[in-house]
């Protein structure tokens, strides 16, 4: 009898994490542009909005070459998979969050930190470049309205699939977004995927 | 160097002009809408005070505005929220002309020549002075972690209000925040 219970209360326990875990997939939404075939997650949730956009190893390439960095550096971040993010406190009340607590999943389910701007800020003065724009700030303190935009950078196999968890913590409360089956840019823009 | 070498490197030049293109126009599409809403610094702290150029070389100290409300706006050219709210910036600054109020659009990082071709790509090109933080300096003494930041320092030089991400400056309430501020 208590074995019955206990398995009874284990699969209640199941089906709530199930029915939460469905709950929040529903507030990710994929869009593919007609022009280039790139994919933007979108994910809204407990005030907190985040946009994730596939950048093309081309565009950072042109994005950084125009910002004077040297050749191997502009290489380097441009060989991580990149994505345009954009946050946003859709709330209405004081909002931060973390990149040093984002984690990435790869396919065998082991979780990486997301670099933080600091970490490439860091890695780019030991190379002697001052620039210090265009990456995601790795943390903010959001009023009302407030949104910000900048790189995410992953350090994974191009053609690998993986799962996104971020966090943010609104009046006090530390909430947790996923989103999953996330992929890079292609390494270029093949002609097939701006005619599909 | 034969036609055939020069072509796919123009074809080439061309794709990528247009991808960024594609690139930039579809990041603006999806940006969020621009809000009103600054949020009010609970202690305010004086703005430290700074003295940058602008594209004539005059120079302009941030003291020199003091008995002024003053919106401090860090930008630049390449970023696009910053594009998006700069011309109600300038309409903003055209509102409160000849009252005391000024507007100060602090650029990171560029040159005189990027931030003169993007100006000249506006309807109607700002009148309030552009000043280069060539270094950023400034930017780091008010702890600006992304562009846009927008502070609203009052006429004690005290920052009062602060904005992360763009903003529709013109928005009555915005107006209204100024003028309370001009009154005090």
């Amino acid at each position: 009898m208590p074995t019955k219970i206990i398995n009874s209360q284990l699969l209640a326990i199941f089906c709530l994490c199930l029915l939460h875990t469905q709950v929040q997939a529903a507030e990710v939404t994929v869009q593919k542009s007609n022009a280039s075939g790139l994919l933007t997650w979108t994910s809204k949730d407990n005030g907190f909005s985040i946009q994730l956009i596939q950048l093309l190893p081309d565009f950072v390439r042109a994005v950084y070459d125009k910002h004077g960095l040297p050749a191997d550096e502009v290489e380097r971040i441009a060989a991580y998979c990149d994505f345009g993010t954009i946050i946003q406190n859709t709330s209405q009340q004081q909002l931060s969050y973390r990149v040093s607590d984002w984690r990435y999943i790869d396919k065998n389910g082991k979780a990486y930190p997301v670099k933080t701007k600091a970490q490439w800020l860091e890695e780019w003065r030991k190379a002697g470049i001052v620039f210090a724009w265009t990456l995601l700030p790795g943390n903010g303190d959001f009023g009302i309205g407030d949104w910000q935009q900048g790189f995410t950078t992953i350090q994974i196999d191009r053609n690998e699939k993986f799962d996104l968890v971020y966090t943010w913590t609104l009046d006090g409360k530390k909430h947790q977004g996923k989103i999953e089956n996330m992929s890079c840019a292609p390494a270029n823009l093949s002609t097939s995927s701006i005619t599909k | 160097m034969t036609l055939h070498k020069v072509m796919p490197f123009k074809l080439l030049s061309v794709f990528l002009c247009c991808l960024l293109m594609f690139s930039a126009q579809a990041a603006e599409r999806e940006q969020p809408k621009l809000g009103h809403t600054l949020t009010a610094i609970s202690k305010s702290v004086p703005a430290p005070d700074f003295t940058l150029e602008d594209m004539d070389g005059k120079k302009f100290s941030l003291k020199d505005y003091r008995g002024k409300v003053v919106l401090l706006n860090f930008w630049a050219t390449w970023c696009p929220p910053c594009r998006r709210e700069m011309p109600s910036m300038e309409r903003l600054y055209e509102k409160f002309k000849g009252k005391n109020f000024v507007v100060l659009a602090l650029n990171q990082m560029e040159d005189v020549d990027q931030v003169f071709t993007y100006t000249g790509e506006l309807q109607v090109t700002p009148a309030f002075p552009i000043l280069f933080d060539k270094d950023s300096n400034v930017s780091r003494a008010y702890s600006v972690l992304g562009l846009p930041t927008t502070y609203l320092i009052d006429k004690e030089g005290n920052i009062r209000f602060r904005a992360i991400g763009g903003r529709d400056f013109d928005h009555p309430e915005v107006q209204k925040l100024i003028l309370r501020l001009m009154q005090e």
